[in-house]
């Protein structure tokens, strides 16, 4: 499902503002980041690549469906 | 020396959190990583092990000497502590070998998040740790008596452990809930034992190396 | 969350089914699709909104490489900037996904500038703007070594070399912003104002001049990165007045029919790579044609690359190939001299693109610099004083209605970037800020708003999966037919008319949502009318009953404005020429 998960996350927010589709934010209570809107990911990596210590995974399906020309 | 006791304690050191990771719900990344990951695990779980092997549970594993069991404790403090120390880079490292963020842009955020308790809890294990090795190397130059050192380096284990597991159960990336109450308990078992030495058994505080 | 588990349950093939036949449309409206359906829990407190007034001289509304060199160049030319982008610098839109950068040597080529225009306006059949063609030739060696000097071909990110040469500057960059309104006051431009994804507050921006960088925008489309692109720029602008072109054109890139949504893998690594530098080498990559394959013989396809010619593989008819860019595999036959290729992982289709396919990767999106705000010169000006675009914002054709040069449309953005800047500089210099009256923050604010407020309404994310399953088919897209453009226009018009005005949103991420959906439905509608209008074939724009180009009607490009009763109208516009 698109953004997986992440582990071992500090806290630092590069991802939420890496993330050009606003998919994750900072849990106010944690201070660590969370995937708020995976229907949104757009499996591009960004958010992977800034991460500086390489907390997300990321698989390559998409979490809603997927609407293609032809097929 | 009972080495069946030993060896039991390092299967414990080791394989537990070896059964944690392998069966736990973690992404799989590269090999590099992993054995990155893994080495840090169990570095801090051998430190914990630590709280173990002190001439206060030398009855536990019968030693007759207490020296041997000294060297051990001494090779395996030198030894990951390294790696506890080397291991923020760890971290970063691997990025040298894939896109994205450089090592050491990656480095300088990492050390300096201090919005997450953990990277600040991180920051003082480190310290802690780092006093601890090297008070160790150079106990004999320091100018303290060998029982205030013991104290000291008690002391500072305690509080080292204390830091250092909240650090791990925030930010690790491999402590989820199991692998958490172990460290817990492994840790809690061993400050406690540390602690009741000091308080219920003074006469062990006597004994000179 | 929860959400995906949900949808395990309809599986993407039977799905996909559906999407693909008309009856899809109707289907698509009755399929649990995600983001809560029921209430509107809005999670926001509407009373306790804050508002933030700026003021500058040049306001630079995008993060990617246009909205760079705009910013730096205005600041370098005297006057006070301010960036704002709704992603972060560099890494928001589509520039951080491009890695082949053009930079035209005269020292170091085989092709005058004089031919480098020729040679791109024959493959282009005479789409492009030769005024813009010339320019990225002129200026794109300039702009790269800046880039150099920033680093930027040492890194795969794009952030670090950009904060460089702005955080010299001090220029004052403000992220996650979404820009919703461009302002305009006395017939020019007086600012624009927008809401910020982070904090409960609006920014009201006070400007001289903007130049918009916004990029270009699709329908959301699966396999392409350009999910958080909706041509904001290009409605903003058309809603106070300025002409839009390039409607009708078409990106025709496929996507991999293994997760068809997974962009990173289905550009094979690319987006790891560090920038590069490309030479001169003209192509006429269509990719319409490989749709036309696709409409024709059904899928699979077993065929080379977009504009390919393999033997066994030809059907008949389909898109117009001038002849002498009817070549095998990446071998341009024109060129006087064919230039060293490497693997095309440039504009062209995505590398490797071997396995089986499916079509609309980049679904909404016309050719890079084919649509956007209308130029009035070379200069990037718009026809509202003081509004400028650059990039993948202004409809410069400067590449024309097809891909031509690689690695141009990076190049084209920087270089448009630095041109409006300076044009936009100079306007700065006799003009006053005009201070945005109440009345018209108090309207906005309502506007913008509104959806925030609506306790019952259609979620964006249905409504543009709907608009999805309208727009994105074969035959509605990219193979088209009066009858079944003006179908679609109905189901659009319905979403313009009853369904736009109800868009609801709980958070600032589905507010954002709900005006990017708000976007694409007008997107929609003038690709639609575009495409009706233009009744020929040509480059990225097929008419199945119009196969041919006609050269006697359509050596024009079309233009959208709005009318004064706020209707849609569409004029033409004679290739070569200015707006008059
Ligand atoms: C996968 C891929 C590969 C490509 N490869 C190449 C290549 O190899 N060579 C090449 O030349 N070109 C390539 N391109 C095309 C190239 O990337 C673009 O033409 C170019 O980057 C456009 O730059 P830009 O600055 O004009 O717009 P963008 O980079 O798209 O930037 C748009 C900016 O506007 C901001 N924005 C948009 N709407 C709003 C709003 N409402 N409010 C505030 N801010 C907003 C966005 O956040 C973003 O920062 C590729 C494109 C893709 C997607
Ligand atoms: S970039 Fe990585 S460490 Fe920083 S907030 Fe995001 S996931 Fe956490
Ligand atoms: S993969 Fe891309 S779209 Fe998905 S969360 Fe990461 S940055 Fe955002």
């Amino acid at each position: 499902m698109s953004i997986n998960s992440i582990d071992g996350c500090i806290g630092c927010g590069t991802c939420v503002k890496t993330c050009p589709t606003d998919v994750l934010r900072l849990d106010p209570k944690s201070g660590k980041a969370v995937i708020k809107y995976p229907a949104d990911c757009q499996i591009c990596h960004l958010c992977r690549m800034y991460c500086p210590v390489d907390a997300i995974s990321i698989s390559p399906e998409k979490s809603v469906p997927v609407i293609v020309s032809w097929g | 020396m009972k080495w069946n006791n030993i060896i039991l304690v390092f299967s414990v050191l080791i394989g537990l959190p070896l059964l944690f990771w392998a069966v736990g719900d973690f992404p799989r990344r590269t090999i590099l990583k992993e054995v990155l990951s893994v080495l840090t695990l169990i570095a801090f779980t051998m430190m914990i092990g630590q709280f173990y092997l002190t001439r206060n549970k030398r009855k536990m594993f019968k030693v007759k000497s207490i020296k041997k069991l000294i060297k051990l404790h001494k090779i395996i403090g030198y030894v990951f502590i390294g790696i506890i120390l080397l291991h923020p880079f760890f971290i970063v490292f691997p990025r040298y070998f894939e896109s994205g963020v450089e090592p050491m842009e990656a480095f300088t955020t990492l050390i300096t998040t201090y919005n997450s308790s953990g990277v600040v809890l991180g920051l003082i294990a480190y310290l802690l740790i780092l006093i601890i090795g090297i008070t160790s190397i150079f106990r004999n130059k320091l100018p303290m008596k060998y029982t205030s050192w013991r104290l000291l380096h008690g002391v500072l284990s305690i509080i080292f452990i204390i830091v250092a597991s909240c650090h791990a159960i925030d930010l690790g990336r491999h402590t989820d809930v199991p692998m958490s109450i172990f460290i817990i308990i492994l840790s809690g078992s061993g400050v406690i034992l540390l602690l009741k030495t000091y308080f219920s058994k003074p006469q062990n505080n006597r004994i000179k190396p | 969350m929860n959400n995906s588990q949900e949808n395990k349950n309809i599986s993407r093939r039977h799905f996909l089914g559906i999407a693909g036949g008309a009856v899809g449309m109707a289907a698509i409206a009755s399929i649990g699709f995600p983001s809560n359906w029921a209430a509107n829990k809005i999670e926001i407190d509407i009373n306790n909104i804050e508002q933030q007034k700026n003021e500058t001289d040049v306001l630079v509304i995008g993060g990617g490489i246009a909205g760079l060199f705009a910013a730096i160049k205005a600041y370098d030319a005297g006057s006070k900037v301010m960036m704002v982008s709704k992603g972060r610098l560099g890494s928001s839109g589509q520039t951080p996904f491009a890695k082949g950068i053009f930079a035209y040597d005269k020292n170091n080529s085989t092709y005058s500038i004089d031919e480098f225009v020729e040679a791109v306006s024959a493959s282009a059949i005479g789409t492009n703007n030769k005024a813009y063609t010339r320019q990225v030739a002129e200026h794109s060696l300039a702009r790269v070594n800046e880039l150099k000097e920033w680093g930027f071909f040492d890194s795969v990110l794009c952030n670090k070399p950009f904060r460089k040469p702005i955080d010299k500057r001090g220029i004052t960059v403000m992220e996650r912003i979404v820009i919703t309104n461009l302002i305009k006051e006395n017939g020019k431009i007086a600012g624009a104002a927008g809401f910020s994804l982070d904090e409960q507050k609006l920014h009201f921006f006070e400007a001289k001049s903007v130049i918009l960088c916004t990029g270009a925008g699709g329908f959301k489309p699966n396999g392409f990165p350009i999910c958080d692109l909706t041509h904001d720029g290009t409605i903003m602008a058309y809603n106070i007045g300025a002409k839009v072109t390039g409607k009708e054109w078409n990106d025709g890139h496929p996507g991999q029919a293994k997760n068809a949504a997974d962009c990173f893998d289905g550009w094979h690594g690319m987006f790891t790579k560090k920038p590069n530098i490309t030479n001169v080498g003209i192509r006429h990559d269509l990719g319409v044609d490989l749709n036309y394959q696709a409409y024709i013989l059904g899928n699979p396809l077993k065929m080379g690359r977009p504009g390919s010619e393999e033997p066994g593989s030809k059907v008949k008819g389909g898109p117009y190939v001038p002849e002498e860019f009817r070549r095998r595999e990446g071998l341009p036959e024109g060129d006087k001299k064919p230039p060293k290729r490497k693997r095309p992982d440039n504009d062209g289709p995505p590398p490797g693109m071997a396995g089986d396919l499916v079509g609309g990767s980049s679904a909404g999106m016309a050719i890079h610099k084919s649509e956007g705000l209308v130029p009035i010169n070379d200069k990037c000006e718009s026809n509202i004083p003081g509004l400028y675009a650059a990039g993948d914002a202004l409809g410069s054709y400067m590449a024309g209605a097809i891909y031509t040069q690689i690695g141009s449309s990076l190049a084209g953005s920087a270089v448009q970037g630095a041109i409006a800047a300076e044009a936009a500089a100079e306007y700065c210099k006799d003009i006053k800020l005009q201070a945005i009256p109440n009345s018209t923050i108090n309207r906005i604010q309502e506007e913008m708003l509104a959806p925030l407020k609506r306790e019952a309404g259609y979620s964006p994310a249905w409504v543009t999966q709907t608009l999805q399953g309208i727009m994105i088919p074969n035959f509605v897209l990219y193979i088209k037919r009066e009858k079944m453009l003006k179908a679609a226009l109905t189901y659009i018009e319905e979403l313009r008319d009853h369904h736009m005005p109800m868009l609801r949103a709980s958070d600032l991420h589905e507010l954002r949502l709900a005006h990017e959906t708000e976007n694409m439905i007008i997107s929609a509608e003038m690709k639609l009318k575009a495409s009706i209008m233009r009744k020929e074939s040509r480059c990225s724009h097929y008419r199945l009953d119009y196969p041919e180009p006609d050269n006697e009607n359509w050596q024009a490009w079309i233009n959208i404005f709005k009318g004064d009763n706020g209707e849609m109208k569409l004029e033409k516009q004679k290739f070569d020429s200015w707006p008059v």
